[in-house]
């Protein structure tokens, strides 16, 4: 995976979170019937998170980023499909545990990603324009859902948001595996 | 390797997505609906609607379970039928025959009072009994035999001469006092449960200029001052008094609007114009903060009073004293809700009745925004009647949770309410959540078996249902 396909996945990544993120809270609120629930929601989604960064973080040093960004971006394209037709609380609760898992590997992942590939020189600059891409693209996605949403039903924003995720997932696929986590530093001539 | 991958990937997604769709669009099927009171969302298989007779007739034939509705201002699921077919009335609205000579119309049952209103205004005409409001259907208002803020017509069921109704079996029959008057007396108040109100004829009354007759007292006071000022004197037509649910002068002050044959009848045209719904802003506002707090409550009733008590004098035709404001009490929160509840009390036991009232209140925790007092004479043609004597009928707006705990809490009081409420001789108002037991529905309405009987009898296959039904008549 060269930096190119890194950050075109992850602005993927980023344009289908924008989507979907501003009608999963609705959802949330809606399906929930009190702030507690939503509360309890929420806090199971980052509990999760909280526990699984540690594991993630070894996990990536053992195994490399790319695979785990592979179960991420095919985690998120499956669980999009589920988020329309979720009903009770106790399957937000589950979803909600779920994505805290998928979420933890995408934030540890998507740092150890660029720790290691922006080593060196400039890593100020690069970190940046990483952001400055990524940032661009979300910032797009929520202004056109904001328009699209007149036309288009929340359940099928759930299913654009899943299908950007699986192409996110096929192009890391698609890429080799060689290039992003074993990137070795150059020998030093003499 | 990496291909297999890929396409196994692709593969196993293409299947989740197309189950998830398939699930999506069978859910997608049924549609949600809710009353005003938004504690009861409820699954419907389908909600139809048509103008045409044949088309109804069809559906009746067709579908299993039918809920028929108006504007769903009814909070206790009385239009709802889960996994039912919605009959949504409102676009059978035409004016089918006015005759200003006989002052008679008939109109189809989805039209609303704002529509019938603004057909018989310019023949200086108006409405015998309607609600406070005009946003509701006819066919709904029959279902609940409304009353309002008139003095002198009675209840709805007294100003209506006949309509048609499509039974269960696909007639179609026309009722009044005397032809299948059977029909007559379960239908009105019938909620919706003997069959669908078609079209329906109706009294008119003239059109008449009245003044506004505003005072405060004590609600000790009340009684006598209705006894004498308002019911001797035939001058007042219209009456409307409000309770304060202000902390500072909780259930003891009153204010009243009397509405005064004004002397100046050759006036009337000037004020005749239909008004429209003024800026909703500002009583807004006030409402939301007393819903959150003690010192809104205060500042509210201060100011409302002091608005109130300024249209002493004022001129408004008896039209659009019928076409009260209704948009600032619209609530959009999506974790609580507004309920309404009713309750008659005789007349003589008004006093009494209030300070047990503020007894319960007191102890118990009830977010009360607004009481207002209504007339409504003795009147015992509906099956289910709530005006077993001459009654004062107290209309409380109630701020709640739509939890299953907020609706558990709200319970509790509300049958301690009513079981006083009861023991005062009163009654309640049956278009509002099913809060109440099956016993406390017993001793308000003492034919309310006969009246389920005879639905069972008229509609044996259980065609018409709502949650009403499914509720206190199985």
């Amino acid at each position: 995976m060269n930096n190119r396909t890194f950050i075109t996945s992850q602005s993927l990544l980023m344009t289908a979170s924008s989507i979907a993120f501003p009608f999963y809270l609705l959802l949330i609120r809606n399906i929930g019937d009190s702030y507690s629930q939503f509360g309890l929601a929420y806090g199971l989604f980052a509990l999760t998170g909280a526990l699984f960064h540690p594991v993630v973080g070894r996990l990536s040093d053992r195994i490399g980023d790319r695979p785990l960004l592979i179960v991420y971006t095919w985690g998120m394209a499956g669980m999009m499909l589920v988020v329309p037709i979720i009903e009770t609380v106790f399957v937000l609760y589950m979803l909600q545990i779920a994505m805290g898992v998928l979420g933890a590997v995408q934030k540890t992942v998507e740092k150890t990603a660029l720790a290691r590939q922006y080593t060196g020189t400039q890593t100020g600059k690069k970190i940046g324009n990483y952001h400055f891409w990524t940032n661009v693209w979300g910032a797009i996605a929520v202004i056109a859902t904001g328009y699209l949403i007149d036309f288009l039903t929340i359940g099928s924003l759930f299913y654009l948001a899943s299908f950007l995720y699986m192409i996110s997932a096929i192009m890391i696929m698609k890429s080799t595996s060689s290039k992003l986590t074993f990137q070795k530093e150059k020998p030093v001539q003499y | 390797m990496k291909l297999k991958w890929i396409v196994t990937g692709i593969f196993l997604y293409s299947v989740a997505l197309y189950s998830s769709v398939f699930v999506y669009s069978l859910q997608q099927k049924t549609e949600v609906v809710e009353d005003a009171g938004k504690l009861l969302p409820t699954k419907m298989k389908v909600i139809r609607s048509s103008h045409s007779i044949p088309d109804l007739q069809k559906w009746i034939q067709e579908e299993e379970t039918i809920s028929i509705a108006g504007m769903q201002h009814s909070q206790g699921g009385h239009t709802l039928y889960p996994n039912g077919t919605l009959l949504d009335m409102k676009s059978y609205n035409k004016i089918l025959d006015f005759d200003p000579g006989k002052r008679k119309i008939t109109v189809q049952s989805g039209a609303t009072w704002a529509d019938i209103q603004e057909k018989i205004n310019p023949f200086g005409l108006s409405i015998k009994v309607m609600q406070s409001q005009n946003i509701f259907t006819v066919g709904g208002s029959l279902s609940v035999n409304v009353h309002g803020r008139d003095i002198r017509y009675g209840s709805l069921i007294d100003t209506v001469d006949s309509f048609r109704l499509l039974k269960a079996d696909g007639e179609v029959i026309n009722v009044s006092r005397t032809e299948n008057s059977g029909y007559f007396s379960y239908v009105i108040g019938g909620y919706g449960l003997f069959g669908v109100i078609l079209d329906v004829t109706l009294q008119l009354a003239e059109d008449e200029l009245y003044q506004y007759r505003t005072a405060s007292m004590d609600y000790q006071e009340y009684e006598t001052y209705f006894a004498e000022k308002v019911k001797k004197d035939k001058k007042v037509k219209m009456h409307l008094a409000r309770l304060s649910v202000a902390p500072g002068t909780f259930l003891k002050e009153i204010y009243i609007t009397d509405y005064v044959l004004a002397r100046e009848q050759g006036r009337l045209k000037k004020y005749s114009i239909l008004k429209e719904e003024e800026l909703v802003a500002l009583p807004k506002l006030m409402l939301g903060m007393s819903r959150y707090s003690e010192w809104g409550k205060n500042v509210f009733w201060d100011t409302q009073k002091k608005f109130f008590m300024e249209s002493n004098g004022k001129y408004e035709t008896r039209n659009n004293v019928m076409r009260s404001d209704s948009e600032f009490m619209e609530y959009e929160n999506p974790n609580r809700t507004e309920v309404l509840q009713e309750y008659f009390v005789p007349v003589d036991e008004f006093t009494s009745y209030i300070d047990d009232l503020r007894k319960v209140l007191a102890r118990e925790e009830l977010n009360v925004l607004n009481i207002t007092i209504r007339y409504v004479e003795h009147d015992e043609d509906a099956v289910l009647s709530y005006a077993k004597d001459d009654m004062f009928a107290l209309v409380l707006l109630i701020n709640q949770g739509r939890s299953k705990q907020d609706i558990q809490k709200t319970e509790k009081v509300i049958r301690k309410t009513i079981d006083m409420t009861l023991k005062h001789g009163g009654s309640y108002y049956l278009p509002y959540y099913s809060y109440p037991s099956d016993q406390q529905l017993k001793n308000a309405y003492p034919r309310i078996e006969e009246f389920f009987k005879k639905k069972r009898e008229l509609d044996p296959e259980n065609r018409f249902k709502n949650l009403f039904y499914e509720r206190y008549g199985k």
